[in-house]
């Protein structure tokens, strides 16, 4: 009896001894981050349902498989993974000793309680293919497919798929993911307010990190703040009064301005996306397929990329991301910039070069619909492919929506070109884009072909294994591009800042973005 | 007298109510666009979002859609967001609290200095005075919102540091917000006030009153202020609608949550729900408001509750 007392004295004077210390030491581990613009908005931290998902929530869960910025996959919750042959079939080997927040284990009934979640949802298509998860053991499953589905990595690797707490999650019910969300990831939620704030906590008993990161244990840091800044300039002045320590997505122009802050570190990653030019192959004159091919020779892409974004990023050659293997077309399929052979090709179209420096056919001006959205960024592009279109004597007129009635003039057929951008690390965006099935919009380009379908039915259908995949898509991407239904124009960076007298940033950053690989890196400045 | 006259009022809500429901749902669902685009994601197939259309019962004629909404509003049921996924009835409510303290800050801020202002600058004999008053009111309803928002957060947060630049978290966060929405409310006020006191002292009651040999002070308290006060009150009802949900630029610029942040972000994701129903509660909180506004003037005036105004 008396050594029990003594015990806890002992333990308690080590815990007042550990708070004592912890109050003591110069830096709390505690960081503000902002998140991008596209994030902002998150209702819920419930990646079964939501459409969508910020950082946090990359935090909160963890993911069976996670994708590097080369786009390769790595095992997390997973450790390693088989397909059949045939492609009928998945397994995975589960990680041991992994714990949801709230004490219930990770294990091959987790995932199979998890999947058959989504029915219904509007997230079903990551999980669709799939017929049935099988537990083989407790750390093996299996999924029995409905066809081979060779895209599976990707979705297990997109944060919508971070696997959460089965327990939690039938608890909560409609409250799952708003009052509580339950994951087996590095931090835990400890506070939720929608449009303004969502903290995060450590959770200490973190040990199944990814290789992605160099820290194998718990967070260095213990509390996370992620703050909704809607306003760039604001965002960017809490980053200089110290009042948030990263922001997550700093447009390319503001880059300049950072530099000559004392203090502030830039980190830049590849985007995930192009920006470019749909041609709407239905709207006269851009039928004719030499009006096409001129238009896309007539953008000057590099002076776009040095004048527009200061030498930041790269130029989109074609529809994909460089790291992408659909993006290795035949380098004769890429396209380039050569105004001469424009101006030939519009002459031989008919579209003869008029005194006012404005092409005209029968008596017609060659005067064209150019639209756009209404982001800073959009609408200074759009001026400049503008300026370069009137090289050619293709007289562009610019009209600027809001995003919700931009697609609606698509699905009108109102449109001619476009400036628009995407956001998607996967072949499939060529599908999402140029489908026969997907006219107006997302197939801004109206584009429908028998060659066409044929060779996306081939892609998105036919193919086995990723390697097949990849090959096929390459195939349909080169005949995209042999058809001139856009203009690529630009590939993006994702550009970090950070007060580096605040806090530590791992560089380069693994992964595809700033997730738990890079969080659990992160550090407070001593 | 006057409750005869407040019930009446209140009985002429339910009309004007239910006009104002057909025309915001009407506007709501004309723009073009629809939520369901914003809601599908890249990878789901044409069936998807056939199935999303009928799931949110797009493809009804737009009058079912209202008498569904409406029955369902009647029962004080909001409906769920489309494209946000939570409640209507929880997102406004968790907005609601944010639009309140800023918006009711800044109009007691607005009222108390615009009505002080507005005093001073219709009795002051200083010319040097009058011209500073004059030149504040010429400003603050000229000014815009978003401008005087970054340059209080240049100099007070950047320069002195004395309050956070943005966010929502401790009275130190609201200063520079109130402030902002305050300065052109001040503006809006004084110059009701100035107004409605130099009309007041132009009256025949008022020569009266010197001639009786009542000092400046207890003319303008007592006889001058409640007769002024009729304008001003119908200036300040009008806005309590404003309160709710017209601060947005200062609400984008100071990274706060609030009604008008959530209207105009469901706006652009046309997540009909979400506008219609933030739309209406903005529209109740300015029939009420006119509503309180024309009830204190009635039991100020009796001649306006008896009709003979």
């Amino acid at each position: 009896m008396r050594y029990s007392t003594k015990t806890k004295l002992l333990a308690g004077s080590a815990i007042v001894a550990a708070a004592f210390l912890a109050t003591g030491a110069a830096t709390a581990q505690e960081a503000t981050i902002a998140f991008s613009a596209g994030e902002l908005g998150v209702s819920s931290y419930n990646p079964v349902t939501a459409t969508l998902l910020n950082t946090a929530n990359a935090l909160i869960y963890d993911r069976l498989v996670e994708q590097d910025a080369d786009q390769s996959y790595y095992p997390h919750l997973a450790t390693s993974w088989e397909e059949s042959a045939d492609g009928m079939a998945w397994t995975f080997k589960l990680r041991a000793g992994v714990m949801f927040q709230d004490g219930t284990p990770f294990n091959a009934q987790s995932i199979a309680d998890w999947i058959p979640d989504f029915q219904g949802t509007e997230n079903n298509y990551l999980v669709d293919a799939i017929d049935a998860v099988e537990v083989i053991d407790d750390l093996t499953v299996k999924f029995v497919m409905k066809r081979p589905e060779p895209n599976l990595l990707y979705n297990l690797a997109s944060t919508y798929m971070g696997v959460p707490s089965a327990a939690a999650f039938d608890r909560l019910g409609e409250d799952y993911g708003v009052s509580e969300a339950v994951g087996t990831g590095p931090f835990k939620l400890d506070s939720f307010s929608i449009g303004l704030e969502t903290v995060l906590v450590r959770n200490d008993d973190y040990a199944w990190a990814s290789e992605l990161s160099e820290n194998q244990g718990a967070a260095y840091l213990e509390r996370i703040t992620f703050r909704e800044i809607p306003d760039q300039s604001t965002a960017f002045l809490e980053l200089k009064t110290g009042g948030v320590d990263v922001l997550l997505g700093v447009p390319t122009d503001f880059l300049e301005i950072l530099k000559e802050e004392a203090g502030v570190a830039v980190i830049q990653m590849p985007g995930l996306g192009i920006k470019y030019i749909p041609i709407n192959v239905t709207a006269p004159p851009f039928d004719d397929i030499l009006v096409r091919q001129a238009t896309v020779l007539a953008v000057d892409r590099e002076s776009i990329l040095k004048s527009v974004y200061n030498g930041i990023g790269s130029v989109a050659d074609n529809f994909l991301i460089s790291s992408l293997p659909a993006a290795e077309v035949d380098p004769a399929s890429n396209v380039s910039y050569d105004p001469a052979k424009a101006g030939e090709l519009l002459d031989q179209a008919g579209w003869m070069m008029g005194d006012d420096g404005i092409r005209a056919k029968d008596g017609a001006p060659l005067t064209v619909k150019l639209f756009t959205q209404n982001s800073t960024d959009l609408t200074r592009l759009t001026q400049v492919i503008q300026a370069q279109l009137k090289e050619i004597g293709m007289d562009a007129v610019i009209t600027v929506f809001d995003g919700s009635t931009i697609r609606d003039e698509y699905k009108r057929n109102a449109h001619q070109l476009a400036v628009r951008e995407y956001d998607w690390n996967n072949s499939d965006i060529l599908d999402w884009f140029f489908s026969g099935e997907r006219l107006g919009y997302p197939n801004v380009s109206m584009w429908k072909d028998v060659e066409g379908q044929r060779l996306n039915d081939v892609a998105m259908k036919e193919s086995a294994t990723s390697e097949q995949r990849a090959a096929n898509f390459k195939a349909y991407h080169e005949y995209i591009l042999s058809q001139a239904l856009f203009a690529p124009i630009y590939q993006p960076t994702i550009n970090i800042a950070y007060n580096a007298e605040n806090v530590v940033l791992p560089e380069p950053i693994r992964g595809i973005r700033f997730r738990s690989q890079t969080a659990l890196d992160m550090k407070v400045v001593e | 007298m006057l409750l005869r006259y407040t019930f009446h009022r209140l009985l002429m809500l339910i009309p004007v109510s239910i006009s104002i429901s057909i025309v915001i749902f009407m506007i709501v669902h004309l723009l073009p666009g629809d939520p369901i685009d914003n809601l599908i994601r890249i990878g789901s197939s044409p069936e998807d979002r056939a199935r999303l259309v009928t799931k949110y019962g797009l493809d009804r004629s737009l009058i079912s859609q209202y008498f569904l909404w409406i029955t369902s509003m009647l029962r004080g049921d909001f409906g769920d967001a489309i494209v946000l996924r939570r409640p209507v009835a929880d997102l406004i409510a968790q907005n609601l609290p944010y639009s309140l303290t800023l918006g009711g800050l800044a109009f007691l801020f607005s009222s108390i200095f615009g009505m002080i202002l507005g005093t001073i600058s219709a009795m002051t004999r200083n010319r040097l005075v009058e011209g500073f008053v004059r030149g504040f009111i010429l400003l603050g309803s000229t000014v815009p919102g978003f401008w005087l928002a970054l340059l209080l957060i240049l100099f007070f947060s950047v320069q002195l540091g004395w309050f956070p630049v943005s966010g929502a978290r401790g009275w130190e966060s609201l200063v520079l917000p109130v402030a902002t929405i305050g300065f052109g409310g001040i503006a809006l006020v004084a110059r009701v006030t100035r107004v409605a006191l130099l009309d007041a002292q132009r009256e025949d009651f008022v020569t009266l009153l010197h001639a009786k040999g009542l000092s400046r002070g207890t003319i303008l308290c007592r006889h001058l202020f409640p007769h002024a006060l009729l304008p001003v009150v119908t200036i300040l009802a009008l806005r309590i609608g404003w309160i709710l949900g017209g601060a947005v630029t200062v609400e984008f610029v100071f990274g706060r949550p609030g009604l008008g942040s959530l209207l105009i972000r469901a706006l652009g994701q046309r997540d009909y729900p979400v506008v219609q129903g933030s739309l209406l509660m903005l529209a109740l909180a300015v029939m009420l408001g006119t509503l309180i506004g024309d009830v204190a003037q009635a039991a100020m005036d009796p001649r306006i509750r008896e009709g003979k105004s």
